[in-house]
């Protein structure tokens, strides 16, 4: 008997942004039969439309206009930028829709079926999808939850303003605000806060623990830190916003705790963090569990609760990252296949794309240090990097935790130019298990940032020579 | 500040995923140090896991049927204060989760959407399938917890089903290249082409039996379903492996006991005194240590090679005990160095514990050799079966007063009828019967022990 046959779909995909769309066209790839259900005109989710690509299609421009501006003390002297808005807004847009039509042509080579409308479950075996035609119900043999997650709103802020903005907001450019506040010190936040200083904002950042981005070695943080607090309005630790009153000429913030009193600003930016959307496809239907929060916990194989039916990406947990949903996707759509494959990474990395960048992986050092773990440092300063130096870049570092017993790594982080763009080498070698000595042996071309990854491992080993580092008594 | 702490499951022997059988406590609920939280099955025991001080349960972790293995936090205690210096409990830190940005507003109180930091521990409750949760944070990446393979081995062992933590790497340093996997796989297959596996030379086996049709019996009459205990689903299988697995044969014999009926009679007073019965299963166990030792290799197991004895230089007798859930084989570890009175005051002290379903997984472990007896109820004889992995077991039936011809004449004497069960891969049946003899004669005449 032809089980594929009992149902419209092998594989039905329920949302399409990194996570979804990878798995449906892997499920695909893989001879499924394969329908991708997407609520928005345009497949690619928050990540291609208005999250990682757009805000860093941005963060070059803001990144070219502070690079420009730094040429000056080189003797190059551009002038005053002159920023056409809207022909910025057309470009990011651009940028958005050559991604996102690359998708739709994928699909349709893949002959995966598109499926625009919101969807829900009814039963473990059908989904029910509200288009602009009305409302269908299609059924499958697995199904994949790829619905993300949406920014965090606070129910106290005055939202129908349209001055107050979410990260989605603030990447529509609508205008460049004089003074913008920005609610939270994290990746989201600090990255637009980068955009529209760059722009001309006068930035405020505001955040309610000691230090920015919570989580992150405040090492790796403090080369940031003290760039902006030069470039900002001001940055407020220990701050809570307790407050925004909606008046003609702003918005007025009320701040409590180390900073106090009110100020008023043309736009504020609530960043403090993403929700699960597990909560709205009524799981319950198809006996999916979901959590208070709205997350859908699974097993190594992506499998929910209910084995035929899988969800990945920000559903699923932390961390919120497209590569996290990307890699769990194939994972879905493998198993769905009948593959054993499951999802093993060992690390995943995390990026800040403020100026400097700031990039981690592996264990932080302050997880090793907490957990009482027997680990040595690495460290190699960009200031001793001839090609950071010939950047005019010397702020930023790079550091590698390893192992004591087995001098394997076991974490990195790298703040400066590009930090992103090279931890990928770190993760590499924690998946692989590499040593100290593989690391600082593998000949890393010269003069690049890259080398400071070599270099931080000889430090580890005590054989670098780019540096003189005492002998240890 | 008020101290918690996170109250472990301890050492359970070899156990893992074991269910709780039964809750005893609450959140909120006061303790004293040493009272039962949770009541623990495993293969044949039952165990309670104490408060290892006085204080409060804040948080309960498991409920009734949960699976628990050694080290599963069990509940957060809130200690009495005291003042003393016990780790504080230290969980989820969020750190290593970028995307959470932390709140600068604080959100209305109705508004609980906040997403706090998820911590690994919330998909492992509710364990969805056989898989297991992912991993992330030090764990993940610890060379002393993780196997020493790259991505691809990982996933090429995966494929195969391989748990990479029994394979050693031939690497530099121990890494596991794609030949260990595959050379695991292919020992593991050799392996189990042989006629022995695992345990103790047994396993392999296919049989092919005709299935037992299904029947209707509520056609013939009325009838009513009752589930097996817990205990007696796990001896089935065991059981069941034992006598399919072993080639048995049962040497009948026996002793006439009609002096150490006499001896045990004497001192039973002197037991009683002492608070436990005197019975004659205490002889059995003696003469059956004087046996082990004429016969060394009754006190053995067969190794998985299926070609080497383990001959064992310790004398630690299983006495298979009849309890409302099913039959339990409590063991008594150094039988060799225990006197007649010691050894029946722990023989009543174990069945007790059997029957109250109190014992630890400690007390069923590294028998040497089992008795049953079936004395206390009649019979002249049955076929025990073996309880791998040892090699024999000895079944003691009713004592009964017979016609004995001495040469002369019949006297009555007290004949007590045994019947031992051997694995006669391991044991000739000439052996066996000289074996049984001597256990026999060792009965006959107490004295002889002393030999």
């Amino acid at each position: 008997m032809s089980e594929a046959r009992e149902h419209e779909y092998d594989v039905l995909v329920l949302g399409a942004g990194p996570g979804g769309y990878t798995a449906a066209f892997r499920a695909a790839d893989l001879g499924q039969r394969v329908a991708l259900v997407e609520r928005y005109p345009r497949l690619g989710g928050v990540c291609l439309n208005v999250g990682c690509i757009p805000s860093k299609a941005l963060l070059h421009t803001a990144s070219v206009i502070d690079q420009a501006a730094a040429m000056e003390e080189h003797g190059v002297s551009f002038g005053q930028p002159f920023i056409d808005i809207d022909k910025l807004r057309s470009f990011k847009n651009g940028v958005v829709d050559k991604l996102t039509g690359g998708l739709d042509g994928m699909a349709r080579q893949r002959k995966v079926d598109i499926i625009q409308g919101t969807g829900a479950f009814d039963g473990p075996n059908a989904v029910r999808v509200e288009t602009a035609d009305g409302q269908k119900k299609l059924t499958f043999r697995n199904a994949i939850i790829a619905v993300g997650s949406q920014s965090l709103e606070l129910g106290s802020m005055p939202w129908g303003d349209p001055r107050l903005m979410d990260s989605t907001d603030a990447l529509e450019l609508e205008d460049i605000p004089d003074q913008l506040l920005v609610i939270g010190g994290g990746i989201i936040g600090l990255e637009m806060a980068c955009v529209y200083d760059a722009l001309g904002s006068k930035v405020t950042v505001v955040e309610l623990t000691p230090g920015l981005m919570p989580g992150t070695d405040p090492d790796l943080v403090k080369p940031l830190q003290r760039r902006i607090s030069k470039r900002y309005a001001s940055i407020h630790l220990e701050t809570k916003v307790s407050q925004v009153d909606v008046a003609d000429e702003g918005l007025v913030a009320h701040f409590e705790g180390k900073h106090s009193g009110t100020e008023t600003f043309d736009r504020v930016l609530v960043a403090v963090g993403r929700t699960p959307n597990g909560g709205k496809i009524n799981a319950k239907s198809a006996g999916v569990e979901v959590t208070s929060r709205g997350f859908i916990p699974t097993d190594q194989q992506m499998r929910t609760n209910v084995s035929h039916i899988f969800a990945i990406g920000d559903v699923v947990g932390q961390p919120m990252l497209a590569h996290k949903a990307t890699h769990e996707g194939k994972v879905a759509a493998e198993v769905c296949a009948g593959e054993k494959s499951a999802f093993e990474a060992r690390v995943i990395p995390s990026v800040a794309y403020t100026d400097p960048e700031i990039a981690w992986v592996g264990i932080t050092e302050a997880e090793a240090k907490q957990q009482g773990m027997e680990y040595g440092v690495g460290k190699f300063p960009y200031a001793a990097s001839g090609r950071a130096i010939g950047n005019d870049r010397t702020e930023g570092f790079t550091k590698l935790l390893f192992d004591k017993a087995t001098d394997r790594i076991i974490g990195a982080g790298i703040t400066g130019q590009y930090a992103g763009d090279l931890i990928a080498e770190c993760a590499l070698a924690i998946e692989l298990g590499a040593e100290a000595g593989d690391i600082g042996l593998t000949i890393h071309p010269h003069p690049t940032l890259s080398e400071s990854i070599g270099m931080a491992a000889e430090v580890f080993e005590g054989t670098v020579t780019d540096l003189y580092i005492p002998k240890k008594k | 500040m008020s101290n918690t702490i996170e109250i472990k499951v301890p050492d359970i022997g070899d156990f893992s995923d074991i269910p709780v059988i039964e809750v005893l406590v609450s959140e909120g609920d006061q303790v004293s140090a040493e009272d039962g939280l949770v009541t623990l099955e495993s293969d044949k025991a039952t165990m309670e896991v104490p408060a290892p001080e006085a204080g409060t349960i804040r948080e309960m972790k498991l409920k009734l049927d949960d699976l628990v293995s050694e080290g599963d936090v069990v509940a957060v205690l809130e200690l009495a204060a005291t003042g003393d210096s016990v780790p504080v409990e230290n969980d989820d830190s969020s750190a290593g989760e970028p995307e959470i940005e932390s709140d600068s507003v604080e959100p209305e109180p109705e508004q609980d959407s906040r997403p706090e930091p998820e911590t690994d521990s919330e998909p492992a409750v509710e364990q969805p399938s056989q898989n297991l949760p992912r991993v992330i944070g030090l764990e993940a990446v610890d060379p002393a917890k993780v196997p020493y393979a790259s991505p691809v081995i990982r996933r090429f062992a995966r494929e195969l089903g391989v748990d990479l933590g029994r394979v050693a790497g031939s690497g530099s340093k121990g890494r596991i290249t794609r030949e260990d996997v595959s050379g695991f796989v292919k020992s593991v297959m050799a392996g189990a082409a042989a006629p022995q596996a695992a345990t103790a030379g047994i396993g392999g086996l296919n049989l092919d039996f005709p299935s037992l049709p299904e029947f209707d019996f509520s056609r013939y009459g009325d009838i009513e379903k009752q589930s097996l205990t817990r205990i007696q689903k796990i001896s089935a299988g065991h059981l069941h492996r034992n006598w399919v697995g072993i080639p048995h044969v049962t040497q009948n014999d026996q002793a006439d006991i009609t002096d150490m009926e006499a001896f045990r009679l004497a001192n039973a007073d002197e037991a009683i005194a002492q608070g436990f019965k005197l019975t004659p299963l205490v002889f059995l166990i003696k003469a059956m240590v004087a046996s082990l030792k004429k016969f060394p290799q009754f006190n053995a197991s067969l190794d998985s090679d299926g070609e080497t004895l383990i001959l064992k230089k310790y004398f630690n007798v299983g006495i298979a005990v009849d309890t409302p859930e099913g039959l339990m084989v409590p063991v008594i570890t150094e039988c060799d160095r225990k006197g007649i009175m010691e050894l029946g005051a722990e023989l009543a002290e174990i069945s007790g514990r059997a029957r109250e379903k109190k014992l630890k997984p400690q007390d069923i472990q590294g028998g040497c050799i089992s008795i049953s007896s079936l004395g206390g109820i009649g019979g002249t004889g049955f076929t025990p079966i073996i309880n791998a992995p040892e090699v024999a077991i000895l079944g003691v039936s009713r004592s009964s007063m017979k016609p004995v011809w001495d040469g002369e004449s019949f006297k009555p004497r007290l004949m007590l009828p045994l019947s031992l069960s051997y694995d006669h891969r391991v044991i000739d049946g000439a052996v066996a019967a000289r074996f049984t003899r001597f256990l026999a004669s060792r009965l006959e005449d107490l004295r002889r022990l002393t030999l």
